[in-house]
C-alpha cells in the first residue's frame, strides 16, 4: 500500500520509498518527517483527486499523487 | 560593525522578527518560502550590529538551485569574521520540524566556531492555547541558549537582543556536544527533544484540520474559493474607487487653482498638459495598487493562499503548471515583477519556467488604467438584467479572464509540445496554520509597494511624458499637433496601426507604452491635452469618444494590451531571474506578434458584428 491509498482519518507507518523517487528528494522527504518508521496520518482527502493532507508530528503537508504513490507504507 | 545572521525554516516567523529587530519593513507572508533574497538592516537596539535575514530553507542539504544559493550564502556568512552570532528561528508550534533544521545549523556553527542562539518563536500562540514548553530543558539539552519569543507581540525580544550584544562584545567560540552527521540520528534527536521539551497536545493541529475540512471541502471549499476571489476583485474596484475619485478631484482642483496663476504660454501649457494631464492620469491608479497588495497580502498571511494552491493544483496541472504556480500568477494580477520573484517558490525549475510564461499575460494593475480608459470610452455605462450587472464591470471581468485564459493556453500548449517540460519535481507543500493577519506589516508593505510604483515607475512615466510633451509641443508651440515632431513620428508608424482604424496619436501612445503600459494613458492625456488647447478640460475618455474611433479599434486595443509584453521592468527582472536575455527576448517577440495578430482578428470580428 502507498501513502496515497491511506484513507482519511487513518494512520500508518512509512516503510520505504518507491524506486522512482530521486535520491535528494528522498532526503528532503525524510527531513520533512516522511521518514521510514514514522507514523503518518491522512487528515484530509479532498475529492476530485486534489492533493491530500498528511500530518507528520505537528506539521501538515499536502502531497499529490505523483509523490504520495512513491511512499510505501508498512 | 558586527553582523548577526537570522536563519530558520520557511514560515518560522524570521521575517517578522527581522522587521521587529530592525524596524525595516520587509514583506512578511504566511506562505512557505516567500523570503527570497538576503535583506539586512541595522539592529534598532544596537546600532553597531547589522542583522541579515537569510532565505528560509528546510534543510542545509539542498535539492534545488535556489536553496543551494541560500545555503552557500549561509556558509559564506559563517566564514565571515564579522559575523558574531547566528540566530536560528524555530516555530515552537511545529517544534520537531524546526529542530531538525536547528540541529543542522548548530552543527554547522560548531564547525565554524560561531555561537548560535535558538529563538523559539510563536510563544504567544502557545500562551493563548494554554500550552507550554520547557525552554530551559531544551537549552540544556542542546547546549546552546534558547529564548522563548514572540515576533508578533514582542515578548522575549529584549533577552534576545541582550544575547546578540553579548556575543558581539565577547566573541566566544562555540562547541556542542550533540553533533551528529547522520540524517537518521538527527531525525531521532529532534523527535526526542520535541517529545521531552516541546508543547504537548493536538489542540492547534485539530483546529487547523477543522478549518481545512471546510476550506478544502468539495462544495464549501469551492464556494469559498469563488467568494474569496470575487471579493478580491470587488475590493480592487469598489474599495479603491472613492480613493481614486478623491485623487482625481484633488488633482483637478489643484490644476484649476495653479494653472491660472502661471504666465500663459509654454509654462502653463506644460503644467496643465504634461504634469496634470500626463502624470495625474497614472497617479489615479495608486489606490488600486495599494488595495490589491493589501488584500493579496492578507490572504497570504492568513494561510489561505496555501489552501488555494491545493485547490488549484489539479486544474493547473492540466495546463502544465502546479498549485504552487497559483501564488505567483495571482500576484501577477497585481504586478508581474513581484510575481516573477514569487515564482521562486515553485521548486521545480520546469514548472517555474512555465509559470514565467504565464505571468506576463496575467492582467496586471498597470493594464488597469488602460482597460479602465478604453472601457469607459467604448462600453456603455448602462446596466443589464434589471440593474444587476453593469456592462462596464462585465467588460472588465471579461478582459481579465481573457488574459488569464491566454496565459493558461500558452502553458498548456508549451508543456505538451516541449518534451523537456514533462518531467518534474513532486508536489509537497507545507500547510501553514490559519492566522489572523498582522495589519501593520501588511499596510506598510502595501504602502511600500505603492511608493515604489510612484517613485520607480513614476520616474519613467515622468521622463516619457516630458519627452512626449516636448516632441508634441514644438516646433509650433502646440498650435498644430499633427505638424509637430511627434506628429511626424506618429505618421511614420501609422501604417502599422492603420488596419485597426487607429491614427498616429494612438501609434505614439502605443510606442511609448512599451516602456510601461500605463504610459499609454499619460501619453494620450498629454496628446489630447495639447490638441485640446485652452478649451474646457474634459476627461480623456470623452476625448477618445469625440475622436470618432471605430468600436472595433477599442476592442482591438484592449486585446493588444492584454497580451503584449510592454514592460521594461518585467523584462529586466526576468533576465535577472533566469540569468540570460533569452527568455525575455523570446517572450517579448512572440507576445508582440501574438498581440498584434489577436488585435487584428478582434478588430475584424467586432467591426463585422457592429456593422
Ligand atoms: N502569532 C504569531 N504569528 C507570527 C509570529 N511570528 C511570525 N508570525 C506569523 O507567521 C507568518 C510567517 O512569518 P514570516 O516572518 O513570513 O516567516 P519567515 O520565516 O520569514 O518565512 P518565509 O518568508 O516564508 O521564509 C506570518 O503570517 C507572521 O505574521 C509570532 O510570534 N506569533
Amino acid at each position: 500500500m502507498t501513502l496515497w491509498d491511506l484513507q482519511q482519518g487513518a494512520t500508518a507507518t512509512v516503510d520505504s520509498f518507491g524506486a522512482a523517487l530521486q535520491g535528494d528528494y528522498r532526503i528532503r522527504l525524510s527531513e520533512l518527517g516522511f521518514h521510514p518508521g514514522e507514523q503518518i496520518a491522512c487528515v484530509l482527502s479532498p475529492n476530485l483527486g486534489a492533493p491530500k493532507l498528511y500530518r507528520v508530528n505537528n506539521t501538515v503537508y499536502s502531497l499529490d499523487d505523483s509523490v504520495a504513490t512513491l511512499i510505501n507504507l508498512a | 560593525m558586527s553582523k548577526t545572521i537570522l536563519i530558520g525554516s520557511p514560515n518560522s516567523g524570521k521575517s517578522l522578527l527581522f522587521n521587529k529587530l530592525t524596524g525595516l519593513n520587509q514583506k512578511v507572508a504566511n506562505f512557505p518560502g516567500i523570503t527570497v533574497s538576503i535583506s539586512s538592516g541595522t539592529n534598532l537596539a544596537d546600532h553597531e550590529n547589522l542583522l541579515m535575514d537569510f532565505p528560509g530553507v528546510y534543510s542545509l542539504r539542498t535539492i534545488s538551485a535556489e536553496e543551494k544559493v541560500s545555503v552557500e550564502a549561509f556558509y559564506a556568512g559563517l566564514n565571515d569574521p564579522q559575523v558574531s552570532s547566528v540566530i536560528c528561528v524555530v516555530d515552537t508550534t511545529r517544534l520537531e520540524k524546526g529542530l531538525i533544521f536547528a540541529l543542522q545549523v548548530i552543527n554547522a556553527c560548531a564547525e565554524f566556531g560561531k555561537p548560535v542562539v535558538i529563538a523559539a518563536n510563536m510563544m504567544d500562540v502557545l500562551d493563548s492555547h494554554a500550552m507550554d514548553m520547557d525552554i530551559s530543558g531544551l537549552s540544556e539539552a542542546l547546549q546552546v541558549p534558547v529564548v522563548g519569543i514572540s515576533a508578533k507581540s514582542g515578548t522575549g525580544l529584549n533577552q534576545l537582543q541582550q544575547l546578540i550584544s553579548q556575543h558581539r562584545d565577547l566573541p566566544t567560540a562555540f562547541v556542542s556536544g550533540i553533533i551528529a552527521s547522520d540524517d537518521s540520528v538527527v531525525h531521532r534527536q529532534a523527535q526526542q527533544l520535541a517529545q521531552s521539551y516541546g508543547p504537548k497536545g493536538d489542540l492547534l493541529i485539530n483546529a487547523q484540520t477543522k478549518l481545512d475540512r471546510f476550506f478544502l471541502h468539495s462544495w464549501f471549499g469551492g464556494a469559498s474559493f469563488l467568494v474569496i476571489m470575487y471579493m478580491l476583485f470587488q475590493s480592487i474596484f469598489t474599495w479603491a474607487a472613492p480613493a481614486m475619485d478623491a485623487v482625481e478631484s484633488s488633482l483637478q482642483m489643484a490644476a484649476a487653482w495653479l494653472v491660472p496663476m502661471l504666465p500663459s504660454g509654454g509654462v502653463s501649457d506644460f503644467v496643465s498638459d504634461a504634469l496634470f494631464g500626463g502624470i495625474g492620469a497614472f497617479l489615479v491608479f495608486v489606490p488600486q495598487i495599494f488595495v490589491l497588495t493589501l488584500v493579496v497580502g492578507m490572504l497570504e498571511d492568513s494561510g489561505y493562499l496555501a489552501r488555494a494552491a491545493v485547490i488549484c493544483h489539479k486544474p493547473l496541472r492540466f495546463f502544465g503548471l502546479t498549485g504552487k504556480s497559483f501564488i505567483p500568477m495571482l500576484s501577477g494580477v497585481a504586478c508581474a515583477i513581484p510575481a516573477i520573484y514569487a515564482a521562486r517558490t515553485v521548486d521545480s525549475p520546469r514548472k517555474r519556467w512555465l509559470t514565467y510564461l504565464a505571468i506576463p499575460l496575467m492582467p496586471c494593475s498597470a493594464r488597469l488604467p488602460v482597460y479602465s480608459l478604453l472601457i469607459a470610452a467604448f462600453v456603455p455605462s448602462s446596466y443589464a438584467f434589471g440593474g444587476l450587472i453593469g456592462w462596464q464591470g462585465l467588460a472588465m471581468v471579461g478582459i481579465y479572464l481573457f488574459g488569464i485564459v491566454c496565459g493558461l493556453l500558452v502553458t498548456a500548449v508549451v508543456s505538451r509540445t516541449n518534451a523537456a517540460m514533462q518531467t518534474d519535481l513532486p508536489f509537497v507543500l507545507e500547510m501553514p496554520p490559519y492566522r489572523l493577519p498582522s495589519w501593520r506589516p501588511l499596510v506598510r508593505n502595501a504602502w511600500n509597494r505603492s511608493k515604489h510604483f510612484v517613485t520607480k515607475a513614476g520616474k519613467v512615466i515622468f521622463s516619457v511624458t516630458v519627452v512626449i510633451w516636448v516632441l508634441g509641443y514644438f516646433p509650433n508651440h502646440g498650435t498644430a499637433l499633427g505638424e509637430s515632431w511627434l506628429g511626424q513620428m506618429g505618421q511614420f508608424i501609422e501604417p502599422l496601426f492603420a488596419p485597426f482604424g487607429l491614427d498616429w496619436k494612438y501609434g505614439v501612445a502605443i510606442l511609448s507604452s512599451f516602456l510601461a503600459r500605463e504610459v499609454f494613458v499619460g501619453t494620450l492625456g498629454t496628446l489630447f491635452g495639447i490638441e485640446g488647447g485652452e478649451e474646457n478640460i474634459i476627461s480623456l475618455a470623452e476625448h477618445i469618444q469625440n475622436s470618432g474611433l471605430p468600436i472595433g479599434a477599442g476592442f482591438a486595443l484592449l486585446v493588444f494590451f492584454s497580451i503584449a509584453l510592454q514592460c521594461v521592468s518585467t523584462l529586466a527582472v526576468l533576465r535577472r531571474e533566469t540569468n540570460s536575455w533569452r527568455l525575455p527576448a523570446q517572450l517579448f517577440v512572440s507576445y508582440s506578434i501574438f498581440a498584434y495578430s489577436a488585435a487584428w482578428v478582434t478588430f475584424v470580428v467586432v467591426q463585422a458584428i457592429a456593422a
